[in-house]
């Protein structure tokens, strides 16, 4: 398989539990131009997980027109986000003893321990849908290149992505539905951390948090790779699910007094400090506690944050057996980005590092069009940026049923 | 029909039976009180009269928190339970939902004491949300089923028990404001059918408030002292959490409205009450007000109101047998469950799970904070 050459035009989908949004750019000397950019409301999509495909696929066709429309080109084919518990990733390796007749290791060396991590078939009834990879290690040091240097053992290690079958075909063919091929799956906390982190970030270390409607997605970075990626099933929903719970007001009215009341700290001014549903004190018109709105944000905000602690931490002790791993400034010198429509939550980055002792910010997408650059389209953009840059892929793909299956999409 | 008691106080489980041990010992003369369990443990000797389920299935033990094997032991004594609710008006369970003694006899004991013609009131406790998933699923079943049986259910989180107290205090605090609703509500219903009331109330009225099965059931409890008694039992029912709960119901058609005070109370202090009950919780279509002096409560007043969103028929349809839940023609009016009570917008999804907890229920509720109140 040669690496494709970077096409023209990219075309990327963020389906998410709110949102589906649609990004198509013109690659001008390995930057992106917006073309046209859609974004509609997601149907059939609960806590992240696809409830209603008619529907879903319904909304994926409108979006995709509209880009087409807006355009005036034909989309032949899309990179498609994956959030979500769907997704799933694990670390595997592969080792490989160089022989001794000179000690150095060469591409043929590196080749055969890639392979000897692929080997290792994913739990059955998912099939693989990504690997990332992740620092190669020479006597347990890592190095960045290995072939040519003297050592004995040879170690590769990847973030291993996998989904269930019946999940990733369904996907597929909702996108092959209007004849347009699925050119690859991208992380959507990847992507995220694509539009937001900076090299020197992801060099020193970082960690990205994108919190969408159904659920939080994060990544962590470690000496430029991927160190490894989870997925929460709590998101911005909840908030307004709580708000409406609390206040025994619609999903509607929630929404409008999380945006305009809601901060993901509760202090002791916001108690007693009444706040009117629509300001202008007429019929229908309710007053509530702010105090009460702020509590019951930050509490969900907050929980929210320290389940990501948590899984993170998990993750780092399942890599790393036997050490005692701490999340502190120093292993993650860049601390905490926020992305995603629950970023703009008010104090967001205040309450994160409240939890998790890390510094935080809210991330921007950095993208030459104006009206993108806000958290909420850090998981679009990213898509379209982790496209350029990842393409052509840096790894093969194992030529299982998936990869002839994913070929056949791909022409 | 001569009954030895107009009201049955019963505890069914390891968690209904110690709240009505609690209980037992300041209830008004008027009111029976009967254990029923599997364990045999839970069943002291003594005033009560107590009924040991699942002698075969059990033998003495409890259920193990095995729905099914609280169910069967129901079953088996039923005769007993038929004896036992023979002749009493107004049946009031109280149970733990989540175990097996529970969840699983609780719809078959009060669908037993439907049958004899009770009236039955059931206050149910749901499992911490720190307990599991399997004790939440086998609770929320359990509402459902039980709801369609009796003619009112009041559902009392421990979630909520939890925000009533301050965070350090002993944990028998907590339970303490559980046993002090129930005891409002039946010191109230008591009082419906003794003599000698301030303002007296036809004990049929009270039933007929409930008759209709499975339709919601509004409960709030307030005790306020010293001036302004009475408005300030009645702003604290108004703020009681049952009726705040997610979920709870707002308003409703139908209300029972018992205020009881020390000797100083007037029937003006009574009626404002009243009038502040009624303006927070409805009452529309009818409203039965019982006031009577306890000299034992000083310069308290208590306030209790029980209320029911369709207004009472006129002839109260005695629950067939096995009727209810098969007759597609009739329509069953569900209790608000677990799903809508608490998981809001994600009630009828499935459970998401993250260390033992269901996290589509608000954070505040599963970490009991109590919220500031309202303006």
């Amino acid at each position: 398989m040669t690496p494709k050459p970077l096409p023209s035009l990219i075309a990327v989908i963020d389906i998410g539990t709110h949102k589906t949004a649609s990004l198509l750019g013109q690659i001008i000397d390995g930057k992106a131009r917006m073309l046209s950019f859609s974004e509609r409301r997601t149907d059939g999509v609960v806590k992240g997980t696809v409830t209603d495909l008619e529907k879903l696929t319904q909304c994926v066709h409108e979006v995709v027109n509209d880009i087409e429309r807006g355009s005036g080109r034909a989309v032949d084919h899309v990179y498609l986000s994956l959030s979500g518990p769907a997704a799933e990733g694990e670390r595997v390796k592969g080792f490989v003893a160089v022989p001794a007749h000179d000690g150095k290791v060469t591409a043929k060396d590196v080749a055969d321990a890639i392979a000897s991590a692929k080997r290792l078939e994913p739990p059955s009834g998912r099939a693989t849908i990504l690997y990332m990879r992740q620092p190669t290690m020479l006597d347990n040091r890592p190095v960045s290149n290995p072939v040519g240097m003297a050592g004995k053992r040879l170690e590769v290690n990847f973030w291993r992505v996998t989904m269930e079958e019946g999940n990733m075909r369904m996907r597929v063919g909702m996108v092959n539905g209007m004849s347009i091929r699925v050119r690859d799956f991208i992380l959507a906390s990847h992507a995220a951390a694509c539009a937001t982190a900076s090299d020197a970030d992801k060099q020193g270390g970082v960690l990205v948090i994108d919190m969408g409607a159904g659920t939080t997605d994060w990544i962590l970075y470690y000496k430029e790779h991927i160190l490894c990626a989870g997925s929460i099933p709590v998101g911005g929903e909840h908030l307004t699910n709580d708000l409406s719970v609390a206040l025994r007001i619609s999903r509607e009215t929630a929404e409008d007094l999380k945006l305009r009341f809601g901060s993901a700290m509760h202090r002791d001014t916001d108690v007693n400090q009444t706040i009117w549903k629509d300001g202008d004190k007429g019929v229908g018109d309710q007053q509530f506690n702010r105090g009460t709105i702020t509590q019951v944000l930050s509490l969900r905000y907050q929980e929210t944050i320290e389940f990501v602690r948590k899984d993170v931490l998990r993750r780092l002790e399942a890599i790393f057996p036997g050490h005692a791993v701490k999340l502190d400034q120093n292993m993650i010198p860049s601390g905490v980005i926020l992305t995603g429509g629950s970023a703009s939550l008010a104090d967001a980055a205040e309450a994160v590092q409240l939890v998790t002792g890390l510094s935080a910010r809210v991330g921007v997408p950095n993208f030459e069009n104006e009206s993108l650059r806000k958290p909420e389209y850090a998981g679009v953009v990213g898509l379209m940026t982790a496209a350029i840059t990842d393409a052509p892929p840096p790894v093969r793909r194992p030529r299982g049923f998936l990869a002839q299956l994913k070929e056949l999409f791909r022409l | 029909m001569s009954t030895p008691a107009s009201i049955l106080l019963v505890g069914l489980g390891g968690a209904g039976c110690s709240m009505v041990t609690r209980l037992s010992a300041q209830l008004p003369a008027e009111v029976a009180v009967a254990l029923l369990d599997t364990d045999a443990r839970s069943l002291p000797a003594g005033t009560a009269q107590t009924l040991q389920l699942g002698r075969a299935q059990t033998r003495g033990m409890g259920t193990g928190g095995e729905a099914a094997l609280g169910l069967a032991s129901a079953e088996s004594e039923e005769a007993g339970l038929r004896r036992l609710f023979a002749g009493v008006p107004l049946v009031v369970l109280v149970t733990g939902l989540g175990g097996g003694t529970g969840s699983g006899a609780a719809p078959v004991v009060a669908g037993l004491a439907a049958e004899t013609g009770a009236t039955v009131l059931s206050f149910a406790t749901m499992p911490f949300s720190h307990e599991g998933e399997r004790r939440m699923r086998q609770a929320n079943d359990a509402t459902v089923k039980l709801g369609q049986k009796c003619h009112g259910l009041v559902v009392v989180h421990n979630d909520l028990l939890l925000q009533q107290v301050s965070p350090d205090a002993p944990l028998s605090e907590s339970f303490a404001a559980a046993d002090n609703w129930v005891g409002g509500a039946i010191r109230g219903l008591a009082s419906a059918f003794a003599p000698g009331a301030l303002i007296a109330v036809d004990p049929a009225a009270v039933r007929s408030l409930l008759s209709t099965p499975g339709s919601p059931t509004l409960f709030a409890y307030g005790v306020g002292e010293g001036e302004g008694a009475a408005m300030k039992a009645a702003r604290a029912a108004c703020d009681c959490p049952l009726a705040h709960a997610p979920g709870a119901v707002a308003k409703v058609a139908s209300l029972f409205v018992y205020v009881a005070g020390g000797p100083a109370m007037t029937s003006t202090e009574a009626f404002e009450a009243v009038a502040a009950v009624r303006t927070r919780f409805g009452g529309e279509t009818s409203t039965v007000l019982c006031a009577r002096i306890e000299p034992a409560l000083g310069d308290r007043i208590e306030v209790s109101v029980l209320g029911a969103s369709l207004p009472a028929p006129k002839a109260p349809a005695k629950p067939k047998k096995g009727a209810k839940a098969e007759d597609p023609a009739q329509p069953i009016f569900e209790f608000a469950t677990e799903e809508s009570m608490r998981r809001g917008l994600f009630g009828g999804t499935p459970m998401t799970f993250i260390d033992g907890q269901d996290v589509d229920v608000p954070a505040y509720i599963r970490k009991a904070v109590r919220l500031p109140p309202s303006p």
